[in-house]
């Protein structure tokens, strides 16, 4: 199983403004290759590990220096966060394929799902994928339920 | 302008929009007739429940035997590992404390996915304030905003 440790809130709105630059950047210039990278970095943190986030790595060596220690009860999940960037995965893989082969309005509409999820994760704060990590558990709940404190 | 700013824009409006809707309904006091037709809010909330969670919140209503203690009993629904809920949970334990006649509880919902529907409850936090037969006076989505949620338990706790 993983072993991600609580994520910083900070550290992850951080992380969706700049895929939301990367995503804008997809919409307007249709560019399938920028779909295509974030694509990439959506999938090594759904599926390897939020710790493999660039920009993540980034936040942690400019950022949160300058910030207050983030208290302990403080930190989020990894479990919804790691399903949001699947979700995000989802639709930045079908918009690469939309733009690589031509099916641009396929590609946009994809793009922009995308686009709306991370901007009202960057601006808000407010995480789609995360809800719908909530739904899916609830309606196929985990096997072990963990333990109250 | 190319299709792709058209879009972009749009997408911007769009988040915008729905972001500030979001944030004007997180914490807004909805009362039962306001919601799911007449039924909520009329009889006990134990009477519309499965028999095992009836007695989780009877027991969180009336802990003491039958004597009810305490005029308004604010059930929190949270999550784990939920941010808005530790802020609902600091706020809404810090008003039981000075209000004697208030009493706050709080269930996670990742313990009890199944209570969700019954409660209609679909994103944490929310808190239900219940009278002490359970009757349910007030809900409130997000965090409660605490002047708001003075102003609703007044009729009730004085």
């Amino acid at each position: 199983m993983s072993t991600d440790h609580p994520v910083d809130p900070r550290g992850v709105r951080f992380t969706a403004w700049i895929t939301s630059g990367v995503l804008s950047v997809g919409l307007v210039t249709g560019s399938w290759r920028v779909l295509a990278a974030q694509t990439a970095l959506f999938a090594l943190c759904a599926f390897v590990g939020l710790r493999m986030n660039p920009w993540g790595q980034l936040y942690r060596k400019t950022l949160r220096s300058h910030l207050r220690e983030l208290p302990e009860e403080q930190g989020e999940d990894p479990g919804p966060v790691r399903f949001a960037q699947g979700v995000g995965f989802a639709f930045t893989l079908l918009a690469t394929v939309g733009y690589a082969t031509g099916w641009t309005t396929f590609g946009v509409v994809t793009n922009a799902l995308a686009l709306a999820a991370a901007l009202l994760n960057a601006a808000f704060g407010y995480c789609l994928g995360c809800r719908l990590y909530l739904l899916v558990r609830r309606l196929a709940p985990a096997g072990s339920p963990t333990e109250s404190h | 302008m190319s299709p792709g700013w058209w879009t972009l824009a749009g997408v911007s409006l769009a988040v915008l929009t729905l972001g500030a809707l979001l944030r004007v309904r997180a914490g807004r006091i909805t009362t039962p007739g306001t919601f799911r037709g007449e039924e909520r809010g009329r009889r006990p909330v134990f009477e519309q429940l499965p028999p095992e969670m009836a007695e989780a919140l009877r027991g969180a209503v009336r802990p003491h035997g039958t004597e009810a203690d305490a005029a308004v009993t604010l059930v929190q629904l949270s999550t784990a590992f939920c941010a808005p809920c530790r802020h609902t949970r600091v706020l809404l334990s810090a008003l039981a404390e000075r209000e004697p006649a208030v009493r706050h509880v709080e269930f996670d919902l990742s313990h009890h996915p199944e209570w969700s529907t019954p409660l209609g409850v679909h994103t944490t936090p929310t808190t239900i304030a219940l009278d002490p037969n359970g009757h349910e006076l007030f809900r409130i989505r997000g965090v409660p905003r605490r002047e708001g949620l003075t102003e609703a338990l007044r009729s009730y706790v004085d």
